[in-house]
């Protein structure tokens, strides 16, 4: 039996719009310690991995370890009928056929109920193994996304380099080259706006902004965004969820002329 | 045969010990086969030799079968024949006497040339009822043109417009023979059968035809004034030398002819032109043409050679002429009529071990392997070549390369001395084949057969290769060897060469064999004879000349000339057959097809359609006609004389194919000898397709007699016909006039209507269908007849063109089910898609098991999205044609990207190309995401199941359960519950996958292993009691794929003829060659699970 509530429906709904273009179906694996979700795209070149903590659910029950094969796009016609300050709860069987969505509506007394139909995915467990990164940024996350956006006008991919100077995005494109550059910086009043560095060595990478701007979609989860990286190591791109919750992309590198 | 020999360098740049042999780890274990069913059961084994032996040497199955039996059979031969086995001359002219005896012949093929002084001559080659070869040339027939004469133009004037035509053409030497005047009727028009007098002008040479011809038809020889119009006087009569000849003669392509002895005069040794045994000449006068029929209708011995080349090309390069040699060339040569070749032989360079019953000439010098290949060619001297892609391929690389390697005197090729063997690019265009670019050879005296090009042009094929031609019509494979294989070969042992020249003689023992069984030298024979031109001209030619032919033969008898006219290509279109608009639906009660038979044909004897009674306003008011007596008005308009005036040519040329036709069925059924009885058949199959293309070409535009008055009025008539067939059968089969039911016309194309009369009983459709077709028959003019054919039941009516049906003639037990227009040949889609839907009519059909239907289609789906379909059937093959498209495609692509990764192993221009569709990021096109099948399965990438399932197989489904279920019903049928269960698999490359690490479940519970203990081994804790037991399955597991892999290993060995020699076969077309890969793949998988267990803290 699973059974786990959600005080605002927004958190799921943001979660599930930020990855429903990298993954189609995939499964919840839902267990003692939570709700984690963990896909590769299509062409794999990127990874998702969310984990949703007991924690950041009140409350949250799972009696056996339940796999919930999810195709994301029904999930958000279903999700689609909440409000976002809806209370949501998540409900299934232990060997489940159908996920029971229940949406409470925190200000009138309206109670709508979906059932999802579930799919059977037979995945590959596959994950990153956790490495030290050579260089963590962190930025606001609006501040991520307005690059990537902008860069993206010009060429299909970004060059990050992390000097202890700063990190520089740029790219070069038929219409011509751009640049960001951003510096540490704290900021006392808004902490949220800091933009911190830590770095080892000098790294320097190429990404495809094409997912990167895809990864941006998930920068209303969360103020900042940590982007960790190390030659010849995919980018992580975490969000940090209330709790110890998060949703972290990885993404290769380009290499040499790959496309 | 030791592997050790067997080269180690591999195709597809790998080594093949890695790629075809799977490396199974020490632990997995021998198992006693199971007798289970085999993994391909769509192939017979072709391996009928003794089993079991082992360690012997096994001659493969084309060797011990085929070639073995070889010389029994040639001592049968012995005896009741002159030939010898491997004896390449022809027999000796022993006491044939000029004098005394006739020289009679059938004649293959007939050319214009030149004889004594360089006068026009014909060239008849051809062999005696003997086996000699001989070559006749038909002296003094002179070529002639009509023009109309003009009124006031005399007997008296002939002499003088002959002068007058003379000087105004001024060569250099007399080109008019002769100008008379003669009573002739224009073909084109009917005027009151009466004749006017013509101008027949004869030229002394065949090539000042065209001279003069062009001279009248400008206008500048106006003599006198005489012609009203300036602009050119119509000639007549226009036709190439060598048909007028033919014509004129009574002279059929292939037919007998015969010189009477003393009319005939043998050239002397020193004089003669070519290399045949006899070489004669005679005047036209007196020469016998026989008809064609009875005794006339048999076959001289001719001499066949079928042969094939291998060159040794380069990695990545098609073999080109002035690089590759050439190595090996194999020659059958079989006398018609007999089913065993008396000479079969190979050209090799270098060593070569012996093969059973074939000579092996060895060489070590490609020059002079070739020039003795040659003196075997003329020593041979074959009547007809044939082989596979000969015109393309073997005839000018041959050609090339000797030119390249200087061999002076090697293409000497043809029956005449002097005449050399030259390859020239020609196009063939027409509407019928489309258009083709290919290189033609000449061979004079001998005839060409290139099998290819006649499969192509008389069958629809998903491929055309000779191995899948083969499996098609001989039920039998051969293995695909790739060129760059060869090579490899080449450079190898003499046992390996020698496998290669089996290779090669099995390549040019096929053609022989496909020949035999589509009988395509009598059908082919039959259809010269029936239209009565020369044997090249059907292949080379199209279908128009076969007609003109026809009807020259027509008009000369009639006295007709035929009108030169100037064709101007005219987008002109008329209205074409009708389609009743089907009812759509599933029909569970049996519906009867009417058909009518030869439907153009009969129009246009019913109606007397003809140029010849073609009328206009101002003829019909010159001649007096009265309508619907002497001439009708048809639907379309137009006037046309009735037989009371005249009869028509058409209807008189029809007439008597169809009548010879009739004939020729009877005597087809009574004969018993298989030899004439494919004549027989090819007879009627020619007369039937003549009758047919009539009504085509007075249709064709472009052509040379179109006559769109006729076409449309033929159109128009069975438009009319159709409809009214619909009409009388719905008006007579009624509850009003005391059926069960009313009867209804659910569709109708060109000559046919299905009718749904009600009854449930087969028998009772079948009569009511016999009476229909006799009731509405009579309401039509002879010799229009409508014929009940068939029942289908159940049908399956899709769409206008698009049905499906089970076949029945007889009321005990259907003949076959009947599909038109339905993805089942089409090669553009993968086999998955094929075997669906033919399971699925079958299904329908036969077992009328439409739930079944269903259940089966909802498990294909399911399977597919689980990733358990085998890869083979996924498998979409595209020929690249050619270097440059303008749109992106996906095997283009492809092709391109292979070459990146290894030139050596990408398909090249021309190869056929494999690929599968596999996942892409969101967006990407469908070029972006073809791949080549065996990087798919070794890199384990996914395949985009959801591609095949909304673009490959929705619609063709859709089409077939629409009718049946209802729109929503049928849709439900792709997106079920059935739909949910889908396996994402992880591939070995792709961006992300080198960081990321798979954890590896427990083999008992699935739960992820990532204890520093158990991660590397087999199950978790919880489980670990259960190990024994779990290796025991997973053993099983590999075993199991062990054994298919051997057996898939075992069928590609069969299918190549030798058990003890390594699979070399890479065909792209051939679904176990996939699954091969595929099984391997899985047994190497298998073996790294089973290890697992080396690995875990529990086994210890």
């Amino acid at each position: 039996m699973l059974e786990a509530r959600l005080e605002q429906a927004d958190l799921l709904k943001k979660i599930v719009d930020a990855i429903k273009d990298l993954v189609q179906d995939c499964n919840f694996d839902c267990n003692d310690s939570g709700v984690a979700l963990q896909a590769m795209d299509n062409s794999h070149v990127a990874l998702v991995s969310m984990m949703l903590k007991a924690e950041s659910f009140s409350p949250y029950r799972c009696d056996r370890n339940v796999a919930l094969g999810l195709n994301l796009t029904s999930l958000t016609k279903v999700l689609r009928a909440a409000g976002n300050e809806d209370i949501l709860t998540l409900k299934a069987e232990d060997a489940p056929d159908v996920l029971n969505l229940v949406f409470e509506s925190s200000e009138s007394d309206r109670l709508s109920e979906y059932d999802l139909k579930l799919m059977d995915i037979d995945q590959e467990h596959l994950g990153i193994p956790d490495t030290e990164y050579a260089a963590t940024i962190s930025m606001p996350s609006t501040e991520f996304r307005r690059i990537c956006v902008d860069l993206m006008a010009l060429s299909e991919s970004v060059a990050i380099e992390a000097s202890k100077d700063g990190v520089k995005f740029s790219c070069a494109g038929d219409i011509g080259n751009g640049a960001v550059t951003l510096r540490p910086h704290s900021n006392v009043e808004k902490p949220e706006l800091n933009v911190e560095i830590e770095l080892t060595e000098p790294v320097s990478l190429t990404f495809s902004l094409k997912y990167l701007v895809n990864f941006c979609k998930a920068a209303g989860l969360s103020k900042s965004v940590k982007l960790c990286l190390s030659n010849e190591v995919p980018l992580l791109v975490e969000y940090q969820l209330a709790g110890s919750s998060y949703l972290r992309f990885y993404l290769a590198p380009k290499i040499g002329d790959e496309e | 045969m030791a592997p050790a020999r067997v080269p180690a360098k591999r195709i597809l740049g790998e080594a093949t010990n890695r790629r075809n042999i799977p490396s199974s780890p020490a632990s997995a274990k021998k198992r006693k086969l199971e007798p289970t069913s085999s993994p391909a059961p769509r192939f017979k084994s072709s391996q009928n030799g003794p089993k079991g032996k082992v360690g012997s040497i096994q001659p493969s199955h084309f060797e011990s079968e085929v070639l073995e039996k070889m010389t029994q059979d040639m001592a049968g031969l012995k005896k009741n024949n002159s030939e010898k086995d491997q004896e390449w001359a022809r027999p000796g002219l022993g006491d044939f006497d000029a004098q005394k005896d006739n020289l009679c012949f059938q004649q293959i093929e007939c050319e214009e040339g030149t004889f004594e002084d360089g006068k026009a001559c014909i060239k008849l080659f051809g062999v005696t009822e003997t086996g000699h070869s001989v070559m006749l040339h038909v002296t003094g027939f002179l070529h002639y043109l009509y023009i109309a004469a003009p009124i006031s133009f005399t007997p008296h004037d002939c002499e003088g417009f002959k002068a007058y035509l003379e000087t105004s053409i001024a060569m250099h030497q007399p080109v008019i023979h002769s100008v008379g005047l003669v009573m002739r009727e224009n073909l084109y028009g009917f005027s009151g059968n009466q004749q006017n007098p013509y101008i027949k002008i004869t030229v002394t040479d065949p090539k000042h035809i065209n001279k003069v011809r062009s001279s009248l038809e400008t206008g500048n020889l106006n003599w006198k004034g005489m012609w009203k119009s300036a602009d050119g006087i119509l000639t007549f009569d226009s036709i190439q030398y060598v048909l007028r000849f033919m014509i004129d003669c009574h002279i059929a392509g292939m037919s007998w002819v015969e010189a009477p002895a003393k009319d005939y005069r043998m050239v002397p040794q020193n004089q003669r032109h070519s290399n045949c045994q006899i070489e004669a000449s005679i005047s036209y006068r007196d020469l016998i043409a026989h008809k064609p029929e009875g005794e006339w209708a048999k076959m001289a011995p001719l001499r066949i050679l079928s042969f094939d080349i291998e060159c040794a090309g380069r990695k990545g390069i098609f073999p080109e002429a002035i690089h590759d040699p050439v190595i090996q060339i194999a020659n059958i040569v079989t006398r018609y009529g007999e089913k065993k070749p008396f000479v079969r032989n190979v050209f090799c360079l270098d060593t070569t071990s012996t093969i059973v019953n074939t000579q092996i000439f060895e060489y070590e010098r490609e020059e002079k392997m070739l020039m003795e290949w040659r003196d075997f060619l003329e020593k041979v001297d074959p009547d007809i070549i044939i082989g596979y892609n000969i015109s393309n391929f073997d005839f000018p690389y041959l050609l090339d390369r000797a030119k390249h390697l200087k061999v002076a005197g090697f293409d000497k090729w043809t029956r005449l001395h002097n005449v050399r063997s030259v390859s020239k690019d020609t196009n063939f265009s027409s509407k019928q084949m489309g258009n083709r670019d290919s290189k033609t050879t000449t061979t004079n005296g001998r005839l060409q057969l290139d099998l290819l090009q006649l499969v192509q042009r008389d069958h629809q094929l998903r491929s055309y290769t000779l191995n899948s031609v083969c499996a098609q019509f001989l039920g039998e494979q051969k293995e695909d060897v790739h060129h760059t294989m060869i090579t490899e070969l080449f450079n190898g042992t003499p046992e390996s060469r020698r496998r290669l020249a089996v290779y090669c003689l099995k390549d040019a023992y096929l053609p022989q064999r496909l020949m035999d069984k589509l009988s395509c030298l009598e059908n082919y024979t039959e259809m010269a004879r029936v239209t009565g031109v020369p044997f090249n001209y059907l292949l080379s030619r199209g279908q128009q000349v076969k007609f003109v032919s026809q009807l020259f033969r027509k008009a000369l008898e009639q006295k007709l000339v035929v009108p030169n006219m100037r064709t101007d290509a005219s987008d002109e279109q008329y209205e074409g057959a009708t389609v009743i608009e089907p009812a759509r639906g599933y029909y569970d009660v049996p519906i009867a097809t009417l058909d009518f038979a030869s439907l153009y044909p009969s129009i246009i004897q019913a109606h007397n359609l003809c140029y010849t009674t073609l009328l206009n306003k101002a003829a019909v008011e010159k001649l007096n006609l009265v309508k619907d007596e002497d001439y009708i008005v048809t639907p379309t308009g137009d006037m046309f004389c009735t037989t009371k005036q005249r009869k028509g040519l058409l209807a008189h040329i029809l007439e008597e194919l169809l009548t010879a036709r009739k004939q020729a069925k009877r005597e087809l059924a009574v004969e018993t000898d298989p030899f004439k009885k494919a004549v027989l058949n090819g007879r009627q199959l020619a007369l039937k397709i003549s009758a047919n293309s009539v009504y085509g070409l007075t249709g064709a535009t472009v052509g040379k007699l179109p006559c769109l008055q006729i076409a449309s009025s033929t159109t128009s008539y069975g438009r009319q016909m159709i409809e009214k067939t619909k009409a009388e059968v719905e008006a007579k089969y009624t509850i009003a006039n005391g059926y069960t039911h009313n009867a209804q016309v659910i569709y109708g194309d060109t000559d046919s209507v299905m009718v749904k009369f009600g009854v449930k009983d087969l028998a009772a459709a079948m009569k009511l269908g016999e009476e229909a077709a006799q009731y509405v028959s009579s309401k039509f003019i002879k010799p229009i007849k409508l014929e009940f054919e068939k029942v289908y039941f159940p049908y399956l009516l899709i769409n206008k063109k698009r049905y499906a049906g089970l076949y029945w003639t007889n009321p005990d037990k259907y003949d076959k089910m009947d599909t038109k227009g339905i993805e089942t040949v089409r090669r553009d889609n993968c086999r998955l898609v094929q075997n669906v839907i033919e399971t699925v009519l079958r299904m329908i059909l036969i077992d009328q098991d439409v739930q079944g239907a269903q259940d089966y289609v909802k498990d294909t789906i399911s399977d597919l999205l689980q990733n358990k379909i085998d890869m083979s059937k996924l498998v979409i093959t595209k020929a690249l044609a050619k270097a440059d498209y303008t749109a992106k495609q996906a095997h283009v692509e492809l092709a391109e990207r292979m070459k990146k990764r290894d030139a050596g192993s990408a398909p090249t221009l021309g190869d056929r190309v494999a690929y599968v569709i596999i996942k892409g990021s969101a967006g990407a096109k469908n070029f972006e995401r073809s791949e080549d099948p065996i990087f798919v399965l070794e890199n384990n990438i996914p395949i985009d199941t959801k591609y095949y399932l909304d673009n490959q197989l929705a619609k063709p489904l859709g089409r077939i359960f629409e009718p049946i279920l209802g729109e929503t019903k049928a849709n439900s049928l792709l997106a079920g519950d059935h739909t949910r269960s889908i396996s994402v698999a992880a591939p070995s490359i792709g961006g992300l996958m080198k960081f990321a690490k798979k954890t590896f479940t427990c083999m008992g519970c699935k739960k992820p292993l990532v204890g520093k203990a158990e991660a590397e081994g087999a199950v978790c804790s919880d489980c670990a009691p259960r190990i024994g037991e779990l290796y025991q399955r997973t053993l099983g597991k590999v075993s199991d794929l062990e054994v298919r892999f051997s057996r898939l290993w075992t069928q590609c060995q069969r299918c190549q003829g030798s058990m003890h020699c390594e699979v070399i076969c890479s065909s792209k077309d051939c679904p176990i060659f996939y699954m091969r890969m595929k099984a391997k793949k899985d047994v190497e998988d298998a073996g790294k699970e089973l290890s697992r267990f080396d690995r875990d803290a529990a086994a210890w």
